[in-house]
């Protein structure tokens, strides 16, 4: 059961073709949605004219946000109320400036997405070109042209923590680092694009939305704000997703127009979102850059440590806004170190690309990359062993939980015994030798290290000014026995059908082939937050076993009453079918929905000025050994290892699927992808020939070793889905800068694409 | 719109008479008749999720037109096995973890079955560039990987 | 994504393609799709009539008169395992096994990679490098091209709109004829970033580059020093260093070739 390699129940449908994604909801009379989106990067609209994309064949209507409004449509904001934010909101649809190309300005429905793509060209709009501002930078310089000159500045928003102390403390050092860290631009590509389908519901007046979103509670709050209807009056489904990642966490424009253009048209209506769309206009990733200056001692420890970041946004109309993951950086800084006292200056940038948001990790593979960088350099410099360098940071092994000074609360293992494993696992003294050998043969081997520590289940709170961290859920025994269980979370792939059924099946004493689970229905349960931030475990399995847990001890009070050793089937049918022989006070039925929380967070300074905002943390040790073909390039894969604490493991199976994928994300990140514009602010990689995810041939298998240390919460579980994908890229940076330090390579980028590369040898020769 | 053309053909071993616009790909007819196993990840070639068999061989159905596969055989993901009687590398793939969110999977799992059907006992380097067209950002390929290694001794244990 | 419309004609001979393409200045004709479909997605394109050449009869492999000749729809899947296109004409199977996934060369056409012209693409590159051939059937009737006549730049050969590319001629390899592709590209089955071609035998050596320049280029004089020479580490920089010459343009490419070229060498010597 817990602990158990259970096969997936998701898995017939999927492998046999009968999975439902969204574009698996036909029905009769449905029409599709085109979008007229911006070719240029900034510009003011001076006019559209839609007359004869009006009379194209398959027409059933052309909106622009006048249209919009004049059916209902409010505005949207990035709903953010932090100090120093900027007031922005925006329209459905765009206006009278655009600021990305792809940003949407006209909405096309016709009866196939192919006749709405013939009228989108028809529409005729004039443009007068305003300056592209593609670089964050130059956008921070006095003069750049300006994307809202009401702001005076392209800063969205700045947060700085006092300096004085980490000042002082590098000022002081025996040793300065000062670098400049690059994270280039990427996006989560989940292989289904994002989309929507909406129809009116007959019953309500309101809309049934099914939208492939990971947070189908929140979309509703949002939709049901812009359209103008009661959150009881929407309901959104979010059927089978292939995948997210965080692309489809935030609540986009396109999901609010598919719910307009229902109500407007009176039909049921579909926005799929196509490749180029998704790879020009939807959700990007990363694009920060780290000034890190940090002080040490002659033994490699971290005195004082201080990183000033600029994080490229895009256009940032996106609720929740693109800072999200700037303000997570922030919060990660040190990470699993005690680097004395840290201080941090973001400046959150505007710029005319496409909006910047989320992509597993969140802001945390940056604060990572940085800190892995600055320790391998500080054991270089100092001659050391980064190994060294790492044992002399690590957070002390007591008291437990660690009460950071800013309040989080670390309620993780002892990091050196579990370093310590890793470099046993991966033999790495045994790969030092072979690194030698291989120098000596005039090949460029590598060891890269990434010892993280990843807050979990976060709030969400203090970015989106709602949505705390709780999370829901509905477990029910039926008269047969058989167990429902809802969730408020939403498997993209994580196999939540599966080990929610194994949580559960644990909790109540029945075969996991008893229990079915459901997710992404707002029907199913009052409100839900959803899956991102490494939380369905830790949230929804907390809430799975307390509600199971319920039922479990009302069931043996039941068993108590009746006597005779009852089976679970008849005490299930003495609760339903009998109810009138139960005791007195006992409430018929076997259902129990909880809303659950850890209540370990903070998500506004309490009186003392502490936050928290992570409900537990997970310790994840990653070895990588890397082979670098100086000629062309490439890097190959030679051994990889993750020693992984996430807590009481619910299925072994998927927690090492869920590393594996995570890991080759993480490689795509610093090997393969990047996101490109040029000057003008025009897209470079607008298909899948342009931007190249890992393929089977790029990468090799990960392996994953479990270390469990159940957490204090529910269940004890510690959540993961993020870990290995902010661990590959500090982890394969390391390996690939220890490859190529003998030939004088230094690397301060994400950019590790063999292009990159060659471009650093070439300069280095 | 121009005039629809008639295609008849074969769909998992059913005769289908299509009416397509002469710009409809193989993809969306077979999405068009229910067939939605077929994936479309990118529409332009890049991805392998709409991988079918057409005649037998591998396609990439976005890159097909419907109009072409006149008197032509096509097997889709629905023609290969079903929830109760899964196809062998369906059951290794089940077996290996080698799914996430299912969206490749169809066309990995057809990409396969075309390998071990013409090399039955692959090495793992062999696996690794057969999948090579078919992009999955869920698994990381390792269970993919293992899953055709495991349908390929099991094919050879029979 | 979709495509925009257009009519499908389902030729059923050269005529007819002939009479087609000659009739309406937006037709063009439909091989493998594997170019031209995802043009097609992408807006890129916009025929008025596509012109499936499937149903044609243009998939004969034959070597006559010391030539192969190979049907302008033979599949570079079946280019890559053709026992007469290994024997007699390895390169192009050498360079066919190099294009896309096999998904890919199950559909794709030697006749639609040579005339599509992609300066990124193998095959183009390896017929430039055997000194081949195309013949094309016109409303005036056939004529050949020869390949260094064929490529004139970007996507853009010199086979007329209204013309069809029948077959594709290359001397067949001697006794000791020996060849070799070597490309560069980021994963495996994209296109390449550089490719070098090398035909060689004992009185002459033939090499093409693609990736360099908007068409292959013909980079037989740079390895020159080879004739009647040692395979010599002098004589191998000296090579190296003619083709970073002889790709001058971006520095990137230029290595690449170079290194490429190196390999190529080595794998036939
Ligand atoms: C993901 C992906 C990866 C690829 N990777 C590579 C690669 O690495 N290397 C590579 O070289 N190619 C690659 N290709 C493209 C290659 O596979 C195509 O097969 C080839 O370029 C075109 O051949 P086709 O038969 O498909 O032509 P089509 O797409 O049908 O046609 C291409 C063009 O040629 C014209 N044409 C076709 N046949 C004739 C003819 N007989 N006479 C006159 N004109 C004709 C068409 O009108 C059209 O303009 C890739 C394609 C994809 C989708
Ligand atoms: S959808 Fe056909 S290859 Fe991606
Ligand atoms: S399982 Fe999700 S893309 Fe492969």
């Amino acid at each position: 059961m817990i602990g158990d390699r259970v096969l997936r129940k998701e898995d017939a449908r999927f492998l046999t073709g009968r999975g439902r994604y969204l574009a698996d909801h036909d029905v009769p009379g449905l029409c599709h949605i085109a979008l007229v989106r911006s070719p240029i990067a900034h510009a003011r609209v001076r006019s559209v004219d839609v007359t004869e994309a009006l009379l194209s064949p398959g027409v059933v209507g052309v909106f622009t946000q006048a249209d919009l409004e004049a059916g209902g449509a409010r505005p949207m904001t990035h709903r953010l109320s932090m100090p120093g934010i900027q007031p922005l909101s925006w329209g459905v649809l765009a206006t009278d400036t655009v600021r990305f190309v792809g940003e949407p300005i006209v909405a096309v429905v016709a009866t196939s997405r192919a006749e709405a793509e013939d009228a989108c060209e028809l529409v005729e709009v004039d443009y007068e070109p305003l300056p592209a501002m593609v670089d964050p930078r130059a956008a921070l310089e006095p003069g750049a042209p300006l994307l809202y000159p009401e702001w005076g500045t392209n800063v969205f928003f700045t947060a700085a923590s006092p300096a004085g102390q980490a000042d002082a403390a590098i000022a002081t050092a025996p040793h300065v680092l000062t670098e400049r860290v690059s994270h280039h631009r990427i996006q989560a590509l989940p292989l289904e694009g994002h989309g929507a389908q909406a129809s009116v519901d007959p019953q309500t007046g309101g809309l049934v939305v099914i939208a492939s979103n990971q947070q189908p509670h929140q979309l509703r709050t949002v939709i049901a704000e812009t359209v103008g209807l009661p959150e009881s009056s929407v309901r959104v489904i979010a059927p089978d997703m292939g995948g997210g990642f965080g692309a489809k966490q935030h609540f986009t424009r396109e999901e609010c127009l598919v719910a307009l253009l229902a109500r407007i048209t009176g039909r049921p209506v579909r926005w799929a979102q196509d490749r180029a769309e998704g790879l020009t206009a939807s959700i990007h990733a990363r694009a920060q850059e780290h000034e890190v200056t940090c002080g040490y001692d002659d033994t490699g420890k971290v005195l004082g440590y201080k990183v000033q970041i600029v994080a490229d946004l895009g256009n940032p109309v996106l609720y929740f806004s693109g800072i999200g993951p700037s303000l997570v950086t922030i919060g990660c800084l040190a990470g699993g170190y005690d680097f004395g006292p840290v201080s941090f200056d973001l400046r959150c940038v505007a710029t005319t690309t496409c909006p910047v948001g989320a992509y597993r990790g969140f802001g945390q593979p940056e604060a990572h990359v940085t800190s892995e960088r600055v320790l391998d350099t500080i054991a270089e410099r100092l001659g050391l062993d980064p190994v060294e360098v790492r044992h002399r940071n690590f957070l002390p092994d007591a008291p437990r939980p660690w009460m950071a000074p800013s309040g989080a609360r670390m309620d993780i293992g002892s990091l050196g015994p579990h370093f310590d494993q890793l470099l046993d696992e991966v033999d790495y003294d045994g790969w030092r030798k072979r690194q030698a050998d291989a120098r000596a043969e005039g090949r460029f081997v590598g060891i890269g290290l990434s010892t993280l520590v990843q807050g979990t289940a976060p709030t969400q709170y203090g970015v989106a000014g709602r949505f705390g961290s709780w999370e829901s859920a509905s477990v029910s025994v039926l008269p047969d026995g058989s167990v429902t269980v809802f969730v408020g979370t939403k498997s993209q792939g994580q196999a939540h059908e599966t080990v929610f059924a194994q949580v559960a099946a644990d909790a109540l004493g029945v075969p996991v082939d008893r229990v079915t689970v459901k997710d992404g229905d707002t029907a199913a349960l009052p409100y839900g937050m959803g899956t991102w931030g490494s939380r369905s475990a830790v949230m929804g399995g907390g809430a799975v076993v307390t509600a199971s847990t319920r039922l479990r001890e009302k069931m043996d009070l039941i068993a108590t009453h009746m006597g005779g050793n009852p089976t679970f089937d008849q005490i299930a049918e003495e609760v339903w079918w009998h109810a009138h022989r139960l005791p007195h006070h006992l409430e018929p039925g076997l259902t129990s929905t909880v809303v659950y929380t850890p209540g370990n967070t903070i998500p506004v300074p309490d009186a003392a000025g502490k936050t928290n905002f992570e409900e537990t943390y997970g310790a994840h040790m990653t070895c990588v050994v890397v082979e670098v073909d100086v000629d062309t390039g490439d890097v190959e894969l030679l051994d990889a290892v993750l020693v992984s604490d996430c807590g009481r493991v619910i299925n072994p199976m998927v927690v090492e699927g869920q590393h594996q994928g995570a890991f080759v994300q993480g490689l795509g990140n610093v090997l393969h992808e990047e996101i490109r514009y040029d000057d003008e602010g025009q897209p470079l990689t607008a298909t899948l020939i342009d931007y190249t995810p890992p393929l089977a041939t790029d990468v090799r298998d990960l392996r994953v070793l479990h270390r469990e240390k159940p957490s204090e919460n529910a269940g004890g579980f510690r959540g993961m889905g993020e870990a290995a994908i902010i661990a590959a890229p500090a982890a394969i940076a390391g390996a690939v800068a220890d490859a190529l330090r003998p030939l004088g390579v230094e690397v301060w980028s994400t950019r590790l694409h063999p292009h990159h590369l060659r471009a650093l040898l070439r300069a280095a020769r | 719109m121009t005039a629809l053309i008639e295609t008849a053909l074969s769909v998992n071993g059913e005769r289908r008479i299509l009416d397509v616009e002469p710009r409809t790909t193989l993809l969306d007819a077979l999405r068009g008749i229910g067939l939605t196993g077929t994936h479309a990840g990118c529409e332009h070639g890049a991805c392998g999720a709409c991988t079918v068999l057409l005649d037998g061989e591998t396609v990439r159905s976005c890159l097909v037109l419907a109009g072409q596969c006149g008197g032509r055989e096509v097997t889709t993901i629905e023609g290969l096995g079903t929830p109760d009687a899964l196809h062998p590398v369906m059951e290794s793939f089940r077996r290996c973890h080698g799914l996430q969110c299912g969206f490749c999977t169809p066309g990995m799992v057809l990409t396969a079955v075309e390998l071990l059907d013409e090399n039955p006992s692959p090495t793992e380097a062999e696996v690794r560039e057969a999948l090579s067209g078919n992009i999955c950002r869920c698994t990381g390929y390792a269970g993919i990987v293992a899953a055709v290694l495991d349908a390929s001794s099991s094919v050879v244990s029979e | 994504m979709k495509p925009p419309p257009f009519e499908l004609l389902l030729a059923t001979s050269v005529a007819e393609v002939v009479g087609a393409l000659a009739a309406d200045d937006g037709a063009k004709v439909l091989a493998g799709g594997q170019s031209l479909v995802p043009l097609l997605a992408l807006r890129l394109a916009r025929p008025t009539v596509l012109v499936d050449v499937n149903g044609l009869d243009l998939a004969g492999i034959e070597v006559v008169d010391g030539e192969v000749r190979i049907g302008a729809l033979v599949r570079h899947r079946r280019l890559e395992r053709d026992a007469t296109v290994r024997a007699s004409a390895p390169l192009l199977a050498q360079a066919a096994a190099l294009v896309g996934h096999p998904a890919i060369r199950h559909r794709g056409t030697l006749g639609g990679s040579i005339a599509h012209a992609d300066p990124v693409a193998e095959l183009p590159a390896a017929l430039l490098a055997l000194g081949g051939s195309v013949v094309v059937e016109g409303p005036d009737g056939r004529r050949t091209i020869r390949a260094n006549q064929l490529f004139e730049g970007f996507l853009t050969t010199s086979i007329s709109p209204d013309e069809l590319l029948v077959e594709v001629r290359v001397p067949a390899a001697g006794p000791s004829t020996r060849t070799a592709f070597c490309e560069w590209a980021p994963r495996v089955g994209d296109f390449a970033v550089a490719g070098v071609a090398l035909v060689l035998d004992d009185s002459s050596v033939r090499a093409a580059v693609c990736g360099v320049a908007t068409r292959p280029v013909d980079i037989s004089d740079a390895f020159a020093p080879l004739m009647g020479a040692p395979l010599s580490d002098a004589v191998v920089a000296e090579v190296a260093a003619r083709v970073r010459a002889a790709c001058a343009g971006d520095d990137d490419r230029a290595e690449l070739a170079a290194l490429l070229a190196v390999r190529a060498l080595r794998e036939v010597a």
